[in-house]
């Protein structure tokens, strides 16, 4: 009887071992291998690991466990902890991705910082490209507690990443940033444009460290330490080499003479990549309780950021400078307070404030003709406030009142600083909202509860960019112009949410969840281009069915709707629209004491429509596309997975686990090519994505308790 | 489990598990859920840890349960009871946990948090009497979530995702459901810092920046997934026309659909380079920033290289 008992109470060890199958091309698995690791090979070894032991007399946990180790998203942990005492432990963690585009390139040297573009023959008649993105990362923990009240903490964690990504580079002669005459003489127009597919080298490193010490005792906790965060690139920059000619918009190689000088020169100008950039943070946070009911918590963060990574692989550099110099120094403020005056009301008020100082040196990075602009600096000044008061009504109804508040302070714009693609600025917005919301329990088994939420945002004058350098306040009429276009993020925006959510328990058996959300955002700037609504609707209902002790079914369903208006400003008025529903059915049950099985099936069905239509200003160009072509075509994806399994117990400490998986995948989409004919790039580099694709996984393992 | 507790003049019953567990186990085995006794194989099993709580800790004297004085057909639950029904109110529930967690600095901004304020119970996500708690594993985290959060459920089955199906990203990568300083609950202080654990490329400073990016990568990303490669929001050029106004003034085109082709002379910025593959991001490559100095001719401050 006491071994069965200790049975019961000990902690369990188990090895797992087996072997999956998958059908299919790598191609056919692009989106079910995007991260599980399944995705270029057809066999793989399954092993997974679990030794967990205690000595029950110290109280010493001592635990090693591997999960996916025969697959390259493998896992393994060490660690060692005397509760209550110390503890620390050592992870090693492998991440893939692998691109579910498949691209085709005469590309030579993809993934490095010197590639070779040479123009295909004939689009696909190239060498097949796949990209991979790894992650390997170990962290090493460790924890002691130095007295009842006083514990340490500390954690080391270091990143490699190590790849290439989708990436490019495009130019069109006539921009203004073009110099003459590397382009313009290019008079017959036939060299003005090439985009080129680069991938992009991702050979970098990231290493975070944090350590703290915490402080406790009856009514206060403190916790104070540093946190340091260090991004090192393995390399700066990147430039293509093009050799020979490339296509003209036709699809055809250049004419005249081919590819220009001047376009081939910029193609092959250095492309900037993320630079070396760290971090350190001092912080205090903590709680108090004033009395058992009234609670303060709190924090204060100081970080210093900084970024220097030197020049040295770019010409041109304004004069004195070897790199950026960057410098920011971030405050951060926060206090909360929660009390509880009387048993049927609860108060809560909470303020943060971050204080952003961009202390980098302004130079002249851009001397274009007469215009001399120099880099950006953003200090934004951030201010969040809330209360809130919930009050227990009679019938078991219990409402909550809230307010927010929030502004931005984006602080002067720097007047030498270039403003791209914007028609205004603005230094402030601020916004501010209530929220109500009322719950009550109806019964033993049903409780629900409605929720209405309201805010308004608007700010400070609008700052018109000038026609030189710099940024001017007007009044809104006069920064009107039919074509403006103002930041999403900074014109004003009503904002309305309803939300409602019931829960009940129909029977002993069967319970069920309801839900819906609806939202809608009104945008109002000087004009009505850009972004002028978006709405969205969320509703569904999730079962649960008990149908004995050995068997559960589980179901549910929802059902997303969202649409946004987005105004092009001379081109067309968009309604887009994404629609999506989800469906899942699981069951799980016990046939037999030794045999458990289970099946979870899921469908997603999703679509994306892209509505353009056309003012009174529209192009005869345009007019003519659309009333030929219908516009742009839905995007749909629909994807249908189920996921079997089955595990039998052999002895009381083995077993076997069978498991299926198929998923079948189903893609219409435009990104990448539309009726057949695939975008090519200027050398005739195309990308591809299976848009049919059915995977069955079978796998088979054996599972042993250790002792 | 509802058999009287056995009176008589039998010896003292023998704890199996935790200190002074006899009061419970006498009645309770196996064959009640939860299974009782595998408390044995987690943290609070630990019975050399003086901390580890007994049955009562947890669940209250709950002598009216264990004696059933007024002799109730249904025996009264336990003071403090945690299954389903319960009408132990959330706050006593999560005292029983707070008051030996309150010390975890990772639970500092519990109170006041917005699972706090929905009254969600420690036991809501927790399962205790089991070695393997559904939430602690992030292979099965997600699971435990979307419980509640079903938009994100639906989200994160979309093509453009973070692995957490996968069970190599979990929910509590990004956010801390014990409270936080940040919006949403939130890891770390804001929205970028959390990002920029795993993605620090993008912190900068850069020579040339993009001020939506420094504010909140949520500006033009939805981090639990979206059809749009990159998880992004919507695909270019429609989200870059939210703020910007775009040149050339032609509809979004693919290439083949254009009922009069291209000419040799066309435009790049044509409706149809913004509109497929990478889209306004063909040319405009550096939309995180660029780090290029170069202040010559084609300069590189539209973020284009």
């Amino acid at each position: 009887e006491d071994e069965d008992i200790a049975a019961l109470t000990r902690p369990d060890s188990s090895v797992a071992v087996g072997v999956a199958g998958l059908s299919g091309s790598s191609s056919e698995r692009s989106f079910f291998g995007q991260y599980n690791g399944l995705r270029r090979n057809d066999t793989y070894l399954l092993l997974d690991l679990d030794y967990i032991k205690r000595d029950d007399a110290t109280g010493t946990w001592t635990t090693l466990q591997g999960r996916d180790l025969g697959l390259d998203t493998r896992e393994v942990q060490f660690g060692q902890q005397k509760q209550g005492d110390w503890k620390y432990s050592l992870e090693y963690n492998e991440m893939v991705r692998h691109d579910p585009r498949t691209i085709n390139t005469s590309l030579i040297g993809a993934g490095s910082t010197s590639p070779l573009v040479s123009r295909l023959a004939t689009v696909g008649s190239g060498d097949e490209l796949n990209l991979n993105l790894k992650r390997k990362n170990v962290t090493v923990s460790v924890e002691k507690w130095l007295s009842k009240s006083l514990q340490f903490e500390a954690s080391f964690k270091n990143e490699d990443k190590n790849g290439a990504r989708l990436f490019g580079n495009g130019f069109n002669c006539p921009s203004g940033a073009a110099p003459a005459p590397t382009c313009t003489t290019a008079a017959t127009g036939i060299n003005q444009w090439a985009l080129l597919m680069l991938p992009e080298p991702i050979n970098s490193t990231t290493k975070q460290f944090d350590a703290r010490l915490n402080y406790s005792n009856d009514k206060l906790l403190l916790s104070g330490g540093y946190y340091g965060s260090f991004y090192n690139n393995e390399y700066t920059s990147m430039s293509a080499t093009v050799d020979g000619n490339l296509n003209n918009p036709l699809g055809a190689p250049m004419g005249g003479a081919g590819l220009s000088s001047g376009l081939r020169s910029i193609l092959q100008l250095p492309i900037a990549l993320p630079p070396d950039n760290q971090a350190h943070q001092v912080f205090l946070s903590g709680n108090y309780a004033f009395t058992p009911t009234t609670r303060a918590n709190f924090k204060y963060a100081y970080s210093h950021a900084s970024q220097t990574d030197n020049y040295s692989s770019f010409g041109n550099a304004p004069n004195g400078r070897t790199n950026l110099g960057g410098s920011i120094d971030t405050s951060l403020y926060q206090f909360g307070l929660t009390s509880r005056p009387m048993p049927k009301l609860s108060l809560l008020a909470n303020v943060r404030y971050e204080d952003r100082n961009d202390k980098t040196p302004i130079a002249y990075y851009n001397i274009e003709g007469t215009k001399i602009f120099t880099n950006g600096n953003y200090s934004p000044k951030r201010l969040n406030g809330k209360l809130e008061a919930t009050y227990q009504l009679p019938a078991g109804y219990r409402a909550t009142l809230g307010a927010d508040y929030e502004s931005l302070d984006r602080s002067s714009f720097v007047p030498t600083n270039s403003v791209a693609g914007l028609s205004g600025l603005r230094q402030k917005t601020e916004e501010s909202g209530y929220r109500m919301e009322l719950r009550r329990s109806m019964s033993e088994t049903l409780t629900g509860a409605v929720g209405y939420q309201s805010s308004n945002r608007s700010g400070s004058g609008w700052l018109k960019p000038n026609s030189e350098l710099g940024v001017t306040e007007t009044s809104n009429s006069a920064i009107y112009s039919r074509t403006a276009i103002f930041p999403m993020s900074m014109v004003d925006r009503q904002r309305d949410k309803l939300k409602a959510s019931a829960d009940w328990a129909a029977t002993e058996q069967l319970s069920v969840q309801f839900m819906i959300e609806w939202g809608e955002d009104k945008f109002s700037a000087p004009t009505t281009k850009g972004l002028n609504s978006s709405h969205m609707a969320f509703y569904g209902m999730d079962l649960a069915y008990i149908l004995s002790d050995a068997w559960k079914l589980t179901g549910y369903w929802s059902r997303g709707d969202q649409t946004m208006h987005v105004d092009h400003s001379t081109g067309y008025m968009a309604a887009l629209r994404n629609l999506s529903d989800t469906y899942g059915i699981g069951v799980k049950g016990k046939p037999t004491s030794r045999l458990d099985i289970g099946a979870d099936l899921t469908l997603t069905d999703d679509k994306n429509e892209y509505n353009q239509g056309l003012d009174a200003s529209a192009s005869a160009a345009n007019k003519t596309l659309l009333a030929t072509s219908g516009g742009l075509p839905d995007v749909t994806f629909r994807q249908f997975t189920v996921k079997m399994f089955g595990k039998y117990a052999l002895q009381k400490n083995s077993a076997v686990r069978l498991d299926l998986i198929h998923q079948h995948t189903k893609m219409n989409e435009w990104t990448w090519g539309y009726g057949g004919t695939p975008f090519a790039y200027s050398d005739n580099t195309s990308v591809y994505l299976k848009p049919n694709q059915n995977v069955t996984y079978v796998g088979a393992t054996y599972i042993v308790a250790l002792p | 489990a509802d058999a009287p507790a056995t009176a008589g003049a039998k010896p003292p019953a023998k704890d199996l598990v935790l200190k002074g567990d006899a009061k419970c186990t006498t009645c309770h085995d196996e064959a009640d859920e939860p299974r009782l006794l595998h408390i044995g194989k987690t943290k609070h099993g630990t019975v050399a840890d003086g901390r580890t709580p007994s049955c009562t800790n947890c669940h209250g004297e709950s002598d009216k349960h264990t004696n059933n004085p007024e002799k109730l057909k249904a025996r009264p639950a336990t003071d403090r009871n945690f299954s389903k029904g319960t009408t132990t109110p959330v706050e006593a529930r999560n005292e029983s946990c707070i008051s030996c967690h309150r010390k975890d600095s990772k639970r500092s901004h519990w109170e006041g948090s917005a699972h706090q304020r929905a009254d969600v119970a420690c036991t809501s996500c927790h399962q205790l009497h089991t070695a393997k708690d559904k939430v602690a594993d992030k292979r099965t985290q997600p699971e435990v979530c979307f419980t509640c959060h079903k938009e994100q459920r639906a989200q994160v089955s979309k093509p453009s995702h973070h692995p957490v199906l996968e069970g190599k990203v979990a929910c509590s990568d990004c956010h801390n459901a014990h409270g936080s300083v940040g919006p949403k609950l939130v890891k770390r202080d804001s929205v970028v810092e959390t990002c920029y654990t795993c993605h620090m490329e993008k912190r900068g400073p850069f020579v040339h920046s993009h001020e939506p990016v420094n504010e909140d990568c949520g500006n033009c990303h939805n981090p639990h997934g979206t059809v749009a490669e990159s998880l992004l929001k919507v695909r270019a050029p429609f989200l870059c026309h939210q703020c910007h106004t775009p040149h050339g003034g032609q509809l979004g085109q693919l290439q083949g659909q254009l009922p009069t082709v291209p000419t040799a002379t066309s435009s790049g910025k044509s409706g149809i380079n913004y509109t497929q593959a990478r889209g306004c991001m063909n040319c405009h490559t550096q939309v995180h920033g660029s780090n290029n100095p170069s202040a010559t001719n084609p300069t590189p401050q539209f973020n284009l290289r």
